[in-house]
């Protein structure tokens, strides 16, 4: 058995030897032209005039496009893949990211306003300094608990608002009852701050036009591939048959290497207008303006207690930024995973939740690993800590009180999702074990006298992975079907090529797809290779995001491995005189059971091909294709704890341990799984303590435009994990596999802020906005101190 | 980044003649600041005098007295250096506190100087150790090095060559890092010599500045202690992202008695 060996990855040797081909590395017969962009320096802007004539005079360019020649060349728009729909039934304000800027305002920045075509990237920088662009400055809206207020500037002055949409989710009558008999309320303010992916490879996109062909290629650092080819079907129009878009390495992904970003569709313009490929690789300052950015979330909330520390209720009102722009999956977090998911491990009777989409001078927002669930947990969380904390009771037993208990799964929560897998109390008495929680709190107990200020965290949730089923997806807003497919072809000498859907910008499927398709196909690993990130070789997929390729693409491995045994026994049978249902398969043999017959499985994959010889009806060849339908999402769940020092002088936090107990179901590859777990806890160690994507409030400046002022977690940052697993099996798919890639993201922010707020709650601390900066802390500590 | 012409001279004659002849030169040691910032096009130089071919200036060593750095020891050499080690222990831990380990095996300490960038950590060590840098053609006290923000008092066509420390009777490094950038957010070169004592802070002005209350209450109690009741004001001090002028001027009061802890451990 491969499935559930901690098998070394695969792919791990062109990676760790510099070796990958990623899409800078794409070399082509022809010269590569290189793309270079003017953007947009202000935040809110009116363009009154571009002069490009110097530039097109300028050594190595070929073009210079802008906003105008996208006009007349009568392209379209970044179409919603999950588009907002405000379910009070106004319709959403919706307004698609444009990728140039068409109608002479600049609403965020970083926003396209012209490119240039150049023999080598220096010339397309220098020419784009030759272009010179008259702006109009005009008042920005860069605060996202402002937007709604009276007087803050519009960005889509002709909604004569910011809102985009309005929804409400919950039960509301029994948030009322719950508040009324309540024994204690705890209400805070529980912004989540903004931050971006920041993956190790910047996004690149290398567009091509076969003339000769009428044939169209994109090279694109993507997660979707066949989305893309999609949405290339609306921006530049083009046929699906006519585009191949190749996503080959990809380093890092995280949600936001999802959408139709300008400078793709305009890398392939630049290439049609010049007739030869084009190329752009964005810079780290590029990306940090221009990649999506992530939750950006005004939140404040209450929670209802009985006296015995039972969660009555809670309810909450959410201002979600969105940017300047509606990016393309955006309401997959305000529609989808954000509110969906309020319940986390806790039997919750009441939850009441209003969000409001607002529109901002900033980056657009989308989906970011987790997407919508750590603000969920952060919000929930926050509130389950100081209630616990004010009414004098252990936040560990408290939790403990209101985890959903075993025998009410599956469990329909106040939202009206169904967890159909899981048991929290049992994660809860993991960690206590796992982290000797008893002994953590009488260190506390001794550090706090000795003036060390030691703190714990804790939270516990359930995720919400695996998108699809297709209809619950369509029901949610996906306008794409979140099914998955493989194709499985064994070629005649027995060795094996796994086409899937699905794209591996780190997750490792060459390893995990293969220790699957091994084990069903009863062969060695080292005879199947897996091919992805193409659509001219593989069947349209949907992708990978949301911790849904296992069971998705995953489970379509699984199915046409099926079939494909299903045939070959059909045919090795026929050769061995027995039924089909004699036959197993082991060690690439098809055995009939309880004898010696064998015949070898290259021998029947040699025969499927090749011999007249064959049961009657029995179809040539041997390749299957499965398009999987999952019949439920999964439902992965976790509690997390970590233990933070505050040094109170500086307010400088050191995350001294963090420790994870998590059900993801059945597990393919333990040390992929802790490697899922380890990097997705560093991007929330990052949320909690360091990174903000930041604005001046006043002229709405991009202050985080670089690594040295946007922090992300160093090596250094990070403990030594603590990791187990407890497995219950989900009954949606037939591996019982959840998704795991989301964990650490979801739970660490809010176990981190816990464990903050936990270190300095007896110096008068209650709250403190996340990132948890040395800085914040330090002035939250002296406020504290003044008030007391 | 912006065209130039590259030069590597093999001695320093032939350095400061290219210097000289350039409209727009600039020298080019461990490049950790000045590549980055020519390739955010916020720098250029018509020519790029490349000192590494010039070994003559890659040395660390004991002069008598005084501990001598040439322009080319690299922060990693200087962090591991049994020499500094043993005379100026600070002087060690402040070059293990430069960036990362990237950045510390191409970076120089005489480099750090030059770029006089108001967040390194160099040029508290250079004031605070009360240092020399010695030119082409002269010896610069520290005191008289830096002149505001990213300038010094350097002349056009001069180079740098090295630096010389006075061995301090007892010197001490704290440091509070930006999590970003890991450049300081303030940090403190205490020392206590001959000459008196000394207290520089970088990272918290537009330039490393010294401050004389502290100085004088170590001269005469050279513990943490003696800095009980001293207030820093935070007038002038820089306002970002990653500190204010409040706590900017805290983190003085806080890392100059962490130095001092550090000087006297």
């Amino acid at each position: 058995m491969y499935v559930g060996q901690p098998i070394r990855r695969r792919e791990d040797f062109r990676f760790l030897t510099g070796r990958g081909t990623f899409v800078d590395d794409v070399q082509l017969t022809q010269p590569i032209l290189h793309a270079a962009f003017v953007r947009s320096p202000h935040a809110h802007a009116r363009i009154k005039a571009i002069r490009t004539d110097a530039a097109r005079k300028m050594p190595g360019v070929h073009t210079v496009l802008t906003g105008a020649d996208w006009l007349k060349a009568g392209y379209g728009e970044a179409e919603g893949v999950w588009p907002v729909n405000d379910r009070s039934g106004k319709p959403a304000r919706t307004v698609n990211r444009p990728f140039i800027c068409v109608d002479n305002m600049v609403r965020c920045v970083g926003e396209i306003v012209a490119m240039v075509v150049a023999d080598d990237r220096h010339q397309a920088l220098d020419a784009c300094e030759a272009i010179e662009v008259d702006y109009e400055a005009l008042p920005a809206n860069v605060v996202t608990a402002k937007a709604l207020d009276k007087g803050t500037p519009l960005v889509h002055p002709k909604f004569g608002t910011n809102e985009v949409l309005e929804s409400y989710h919950g039960n509301p009558e029994v948030v009322e009852a719950g508040f009324k008999k309540a024994h204690h309320i705890t209400k805070l303010e529980v912004p989540t701050n903004r931050v971006t992916a920041s993956p190790i490879e910047p996004r690149a996109y290398m567009g091509h036009y076969d003339v000769m062909n009428d044939r169209y290629t994109v090279w694109t650092t993507a997660q979707a591939p066949h989305i893309v080819r999609q949405y290339f079907t609306k921006s530049l129009r083009i046929d699906e048959h006519k585009l191949r878009v190749i996503a080959p390495d990809v380093g890092g992904g995280f949600g936001m290497k999802l959408y139709h970003y300008p400078e793709e569709p305009l890398a392939l313009w630049g290439a049609i207008v010049t007739e030869h490929p084009v190329k752009w690789t964005g810079t780290r300052s590029e990306c940090l303006m221009g990649d999506t950015h992530a939750r950006d979330h005004y939140t404040v909330g209450e929670m209802a207690f009985d006296k015995d520390g039972k969660i009555l209720a809670m309810r909450f009102k959410t201002l979600a930024a969105f940017g300047a722009y509606e990016s393309q999956w955006q309401a997959s977090i305000t529609n989808a995973y954000h509110f969906t998911m309020l319940s986390l491990a806790y039997d919750i009777p009441g939850i009441f939740t209003e969000v409001k989409g607002v529109y901002t001078n900033c980056t657009p927002v989308d989906a970011y690993r987790g997407a919508g669930r750590p603000e969920t947990v952060y919000q929930v969380e926050r509130l389950i800590e100081n209630g616990a904390k004010e009414m004098g009771m252990d936040p560990f037993v408290l939790r403990e009180k209101n985890a959903i208990r075993p025998e009410k799964i599956p469990y329909t929560t106040a939202i009206g999702i169904t967890y159909d897998s899981g048991d929290p109390p049992e994660l809860f008495r993991k960690m206590r074990v796992l982290a000797k929680y008893d002994a953590l709190r009488e260190e506390q107990k001794k550090l706090h006298a000795q003036g060390i200020c030691m703190g714990i965290g804790i939270c516990g949730f359930f995720d919400m992975a695996g998108a699809g089923p297709v209809k619950m997806m369509n029901d949610l807003g996906a306008k794409i079907g979140c099914y998955d497919v493989a194709s499985v072809r064994v070629h005649p000498s027995g060795k094996v090529t796994v086409f899937a859907g699905s794209h591996s910008h780190g997750q490792a499927h060459a390893t995990t797809w293969t220790q699957i398709a091994a084990d069903r196909l009863g062969i060695d690993i080292e005879e199947i290779d897996l091919v992805e990130g193409d659509t001219d070789r593989v069947p349209f997929g949907i992708g990978t995001w949301g911790s849904r390729s296992l069971s998705t693409a995953g489970m379509a491995v699984v199915a046409a491995c099926d079939r494909v045994i299903e045939k070959a026994k059909k045919l090795a049978a026929h050769m061995l005189e027995c039924a089909p249902s004699d036959l197993v398969i082991e060690n690439g043999q098809f055995i009939v059971k309880g004898t010696d017959k064998k015949i070898a499985f290259a021998e029947v994959t040699n025969a499927a091909y090749h011999s007249g010889d064959r049961p009657k009806g029995l179809e040539i060849g041997l390749e299957e294709t499965a398009f999987y339908d999952p019949t439920d999402c999964t439902y992965p769940s976790a509690v997390h704890l970590c233990v933070v020092i505050v040094d109170p002088e500086t307010g400088r936090v050191t995350l001294r341990d963090y420790f994870a107990v998590d059900d993801v179901g059945r597990v393919i590859n333990p040390m992929v799984f802790e490697g899922q777990v380890h990097g997705g806890c560093a991007q929330g160690i990052g949320q909690a303590l360091m990174e903000e994507c930041a604005y001046d409030p006043s002229s709405g400046q991009y202050l985080s435009g670089t690594f040295m002022d946007y922090a992300i977690p160093h090596s250094t940052d990070i403990p030594s994990f603590g990791i187990e697993s407890h497995t219950t099996l989900t009954p949606s798919n037939p591996l019982g596999a959840k998704g795991g890639g989301e964990s650490g993201t979801i739970g660490a922010p809010a176990c981190i802020a816990n464990g903050v707020i936990d270190a300095i709650w007896h110096l008068g601390v209650r709250q403190i906005s996340q990132p948890m900066t040395p800085k914040k802390i330090w002035h939250a500590l002296q406020s504290a101190k003044a008030g007391r | 980044m912006y065209a130039f012409n590259y030069h590597r001279p093999s001695s320093i004659a032939e350095a400061v003649k290219l210097l000289k002849a350039s409209s727009d030169g600039r020298c080019l040691a461990g490049g950790m600041s000045l590549i980055p910032t020519m390739k955010h096009r916020l720098a250029s130089a018509a020519d790029l005098i490349d000192l590494n071919g010039i070994r003559e200036l890659a040395f660390i060593r004991r002069e008598g007295d005084a501990l001598v750095i040439g322009a080319l020891a690299r922060h990693v050499e200087i962090a591991d250096s049994a020499d500094v080690k043993k005379s100026i222990p600070a002087l060690a831990a402040l070059a293990a506190s430069v960036g990362d380990p990237q950045v510390r095996n191409r970076g120089t300490f005489c480099g750090s100087l030059c770029f006089a960038d108001p967040a390194a950590d160099c040029p508290a060590g250079l004031v605070g150790l009360n240092g020399t840098v010695i030119t082409d053609k002269r010896r610069i006290a520290a005191d008289k090095f830096f002149n505001g923000l990213y300038e010094t008092t350097l002349e056009k066509g001069e180079i740098v060559t090295g630096v010389s420390f006075p061995i301090p009777e007892k010197a001490g490094w704290a440091k509070f890092a930006n999590l970003a950038s890991r450049f300081a957010i303030a940090a403190v070169m205490v020392a206590k010599t001959g000459g008196g004592v000394r207290v520089a802070v970088t990272g918290a002005k537009a330039s490393v500045f010294r401050v004389p209350e502290m100085e004088a209450a170590l001269a005469k109690n050279f513990s943490a202690a003696a800095l009980d009741g001293i207030k820093i004001s935070p007038d002038g001090m820089n306002n970002d992202l990653h500190g204010d002028p409040d706590y900017r001027a805290h983190l003085v009061s806080v890392m100059a008695k962490r130095a001092v802890q550090a000087a006297t451990a």
